[in-house]
């Protein structure tokens, strides 16, 4: 809940991973037009429910920055028949634990709880889905709490402001990507009743949504459960969804951010990426984890140990969010290094365009990429062991690729990428006249 | 992937009612069955001649092997002079040994689909792995090698000085950690617990002979609990394999452990100033409890009524009504021989006499009143439920195992967990929070603007003032 998937708790790199695995899964349709997956999983006596609404932070409105998460808070303060503090309390009574998070592209909620108090997870998504409390005190008290969330996460934190107001204004040209997911005071206190509970109405009809449940649960029951708790919400039209193409024609940029609160200095670098799913997507994954992914990556054994320059980094399509899902189209891959000061940005920039020239010029060593092949299967494996990854994979999926099928797919797709593929993508996206650069260097706190 | 054997075996049966939208109440929450009981699949457990204790798991749900290798050598065990040496040297063990060189290390890890790293706690140097299992071989022998023959070579622990100088200033720009770093110094002195993490100077003075003489001290056999699980190699076999890489493996006396005294709780009030911080940092800590106290419980129960969730006393004051702080909770947190319970919040400068006011009544409370039969079963619940969520994958299993043998627990502690949260009662919490959590004697750090917090929190007591460390 309330809380962004920080950009630096993000995990480094990676959404793959997979193979031989079997993830049986059922999708269906409500009349009211409420998609569902369910996928029975006896690995442990667990259930997630996973609610995903289609809105995010690039859903919002010039005026209204901040809105989608502010809304999140909402969500958990009472519906008619949940009133305020009985969610929070109805889940951790019955042995479960619950959050929510605010993307770009989706707004998500959870609970997982013992596989046989499934019925209370239900319960509680669909009384909010069907009757959120949008009160003046609850509005006003969720204000103040975002504000402070705001405070702590990054007004009192290095780094965290370059990375959630500065860069996205770097990196995007359109409005709709480039402004702040937290949001200004401003747009936070300008928010009304009314505007609440209009986005309620639009964006969290059940038709905009997706209901995922994992566990150990039997299928028909459920279903069921399902019908009677979500199928009479009524449906609402469908909701408009802002164009977020870029405009015109891209100019590498570079900008230089004196963070009072950084101690250290690091370097942001991004590219704008191939179209989600496309076989540049693919590569592109591969050419990531080449680079990133684990002790062995290429950053990590040249520019930590063979440059001694960097000193720890993460990277993935969809940076500063830990997934590829975080970002429709259009996305972007970035990575964040932390560097040792006796090194510039620009130098540092420059160590990690020849790492990536190194692929371009001399492609991809065979056993290099069988060793990523096996590092994402291994990597995939472990993440699917929790049921809520599992339900948040099937879930978003759908939503973005219409095919929760991906989730155990994808892999095959990524581990059949040929070294000449990932070669090509190099040199198509990751090349330095298409490329967004942010310095953040410690700069001494402002005299007061 | 295979998901047959159940980990927890037995559970569950759900009645299948015939349900629809006619005959379900909306107005109030389902009714459920009580949550089931938790069964801990069969642990075996020997013991090598040179004294290594062994702890083998089969848990065949995914094609993964988890391995934890467990030695008494945390950071209590620093010399004072060399505060960070047990973390340098986890964090080394892995960047070069006898027969293989920090790249070798890996990319040999990422090609068996795995990872090998080593991390301090206060009691404990541990040594985490994992990898496909098809490749647990390959997984043993990557560990053993890295347990027993880590050379510290020159160039990798001078990177390591440089990096982990850059990192303890990261470190410290961070208000919570400034606040963390600055109570555990309140609470235990110069008591070893105190003091978990480097300083520039003791990085600065890290060298090789100080490495390898930690390793020959702490890393031997006797002194180390190995953990394996997964979907593993038949019993045989693997105890052959276990027996070849750490069979040999010489034992050799462990001096005793250091604990020189802690000093007895008293009320104190240090105020860290950090210019600029647009928030305050308030941390209140008092000495816990062990987990082999009749209080451990009693606490873990209190503590969470406290401020341990989303529906905890502290949340609902302090954020829900009052708006003060986004971050708001309670904890305690068992060592071998100690334990510290704390309370946190991070509140906007303005507002900061009348916050530290509700957390400290919310904290004294608790040894007013017992605890409501509500909040007993709801944290009971909460407690048990959320146990056995941690348990869905091997790193969680092999975490809580470690956790027990490390803590010098019997191994049917996990599976009485649940039993002994439900025993607790009311005045055994409010006993136990008389005693610690109650804020008579605590320790009250915060970190944040002297000048915009100091008038404020004079109110309170004497306050202590120092300077921010960089």
């Amino acid at each position: 809940m309330r809380k962004f998937c920080l950009p630096l708790a993000a995990s480094a790199a990676l959404l793959l991973h997979g193979a031989d695995m079997k993830i049986p899964f059922e999708k269906y349709t409500l009349k009211n037009g409420m998609k569902v997956i369910l996928s029975q999983d006896r690995a442990a006596p667990v259930v997630t429910v996973y609610m995903l609404y289609n809105v995010g932070s690039r859903s919002e409105e010039k005026g209204r920055t901040g809105f989608a998460h502010l809304f999140e808070h909402m969500m958990f303060q009472g519906s008619a028949n949940a009133p305020k503090g009985v969610h929070f309390k109805t889940v951790e009574a019955n042995g479960g634990s619950l959050n929510g998070s605010t993307h770009p592209d989706f707004t998500d909620y959870f609970e997982t709880l013992p596989s046989n108090k499934l019925a209370v997870g239900l319960w509680l998504e669909s009384d909010r889905m069907r009757s959120l409390a949008i009160t003046a005190p609850n509005l006003a008290n969720q204000k103040e709490a975002v504000k402070e969330e705001r405070r702590l996460t990054f007004d009192n934190r290095p780094y965290n402001t370059a990375i959630v107001d500065v860069w996205p204004q770097l990196a995007f040209q359109n409005w709709q990507s480039s402004h702040s997911l937290i949001g200004s005071f401003e747009d936070l206190n300008a928010a009304s009743v009314e505007d609440v509970t209009k986005f309620f109405k639009t964006y969290y009809a059940p038709n905009n949504a997706i209901l995922c449940i994992v566990g150990d649960i039997q299928i028909p029951e459920a279903k069921k459960w399902i019908e009677a708790y979500f199928g009479d919400i009524p449906s609402q039209p469908q909701p408009h969804h802002p164009d977020l193409s870029e405009p015109g024609k891209f100019t590498p940029r570079t900008e230089v951010y004196k963070d009072p609160l950084a101690g250290v200095p690091a370097v942001i670098i991004g590219w704008p990426g191939p179209s989600r799913r496309s076989a540049d997507y693919n590569a592109l994954v591969m050419l990531d984890a080449l680079l990133s992914g684990g002790d062995s990556s290429r950053f990590s054994l040249d520019l930590v140990k063979g440059k001694k320059s960097v000193i720890s980094y993460e990277s993935n399509p969809g940076w500063p969010f830990a997934s590829a899902s975080d970002y429709k189209d259009p996305s972007l891959y970035a990575t964040n290094l932390l560097h040792n000061p006796k090194f510039t940005g620009k130098e540092i920039v420059g160590q990690v365009q020849d790492e990536i020239a190194k692929i371009q010029n001399e492609g991809v060593d065979i056993k290099e990429l069988e060793r990523a092949r096996t590092f994402l299967r291994a990597t995939r494996i472990k993440d699917l062991q929790s049921a809520l990854t599992r339900a948040t994979l099937l879930a978003q999926y759908e939503m973005f690729d219409g095919n929760p099928e991906l989730i155990v797919s994808e892999l095959d797709t990524f581990l059949a990428v040929t070294p000449e593929q990932i070669q090509a993508v190099a040199k198509k996206y990751l090349v330095p006249e298409k490329r967004i650069v942010l310095e953040i260097v410690p700069a001494p706190k402002e005299k007061k | 992937m295979r998901l047959h054997m159940s980990l927890l075996a037995g559970v569950l049966t759900m009645t299948v009612n015939s349900i629809s939208a006619q005959t379900i109440d909306r107005t109030k929450p389902p009714e459920t069955p009580p949550l089931p009981a938790y069964h801990l699949p069969p642990v075996y457990e020997t013991k090598l001649p040179n004294g290594l204790s062994v702890v083998l798991l089969q848990d065949a749900r995914f094609p993964l092997v988890t391995v934890r290798l467990a030695f008494d050598a945390g950071s209590r065990f620093d010399p004072a002079g060399l505060r960070g040496l047990a973390e340098a040297a986890g964090a080394l063990l892995t960047e070069g040994t006898k027969s293989r060189t920090s790249r070798q290390i890996a990319e040999q890890a990422a090609s068996i689909g795995g990872s090998v790293n080593a991390h301090d706690s206060p009691d404990s140097l541990i040594i985490s792995a994992s990898s496909l299992s098809e490749h647990a071989r390959k997984l043993l022998d990557l560990v053993a090698d890295v347990a027993r023959n880590a050379t510290f070579p020159a160039d990798e622990v001078k990177l390591y000085q440089e990096n982990r100088t850059q990192h303890l200033i990261e470190q410290r720009s961070q208000s919570e950690f400034l606040a963390d770093e600055k109570l555990d110094e309140v609470l235990f002195g110069s008591n070893p617990y105190g003091h978990t993490h480097p300083t520039p100077e003791s990085i600065r003075k890290l060298d090789i002979p100080a490495l390898v003489h930690f390793r020959d001290t702490y890393l031997v056999p006797n002194n180390a609990v190995l953990i394996v699980l997964g979907d593993l190699p038949a019993r045989a076999d693997l105890l052959k394999m276990l027996t070849e890489q750490f069979g040999d493996w010489r034992k050799h006396a462990v001096p005793p452990v250091p604990m020189p005294p802690i000093p007895a709780a008293r009320k104190s009030l240090t105020l860290v100033d950090r210019p600029g911080s647009v928030q305050a940092d308030v941390h209140i800590g008092h000495l816990g409890v062990t987990r082999a106290s009749p209080d451990y419980f009693p606490l873990s129960v209190g503590s969470t009524v406290l401020g341990g969730g989303t529906s905890s006393r502290l949340f609902n004051e302090i954020r829900e009504k009052q708006g003060y702080a986004y971050s708001v909770y309670s904890h305690h947190m068992a060592l071998k021989d100690a334990g510290v319970f704390g309370a946190a919040m991070q509140v906007r400068n303005e507002v900061m006499g009348p916050a530290l006011s509700s957390m400290l009544t919310e904290l004294g409370g608790m040894a007013k009143a017992p605890v409501t039969a509500s909040e007993l079963s709801d944290v009971k619940n909460y407690l048990s439920g959320t146990f056995v969520l941690r348990l869905q994958t091997q790193d969680g299993i092999a975490s809580q195992l470690a956790i027990v043998k490390t803590m010098g627990l019997p191994v049917d502690y996990l599976e009485k967990y649940t039993t002994r949260i439900r025993s607790v009662e009311p005045d055994q919490i409010q006993s136990a929070a008389k005693k610690i959590i109650a804020p008579d004697e605590s320790a009250i750090v915060v970190v944040g603007d002297a000048k915009q917090i100091g008038p404020a929190l004079e109110k309170f007591g004497k306050v202590e003032v120092t300077q921010e460390k960089k």
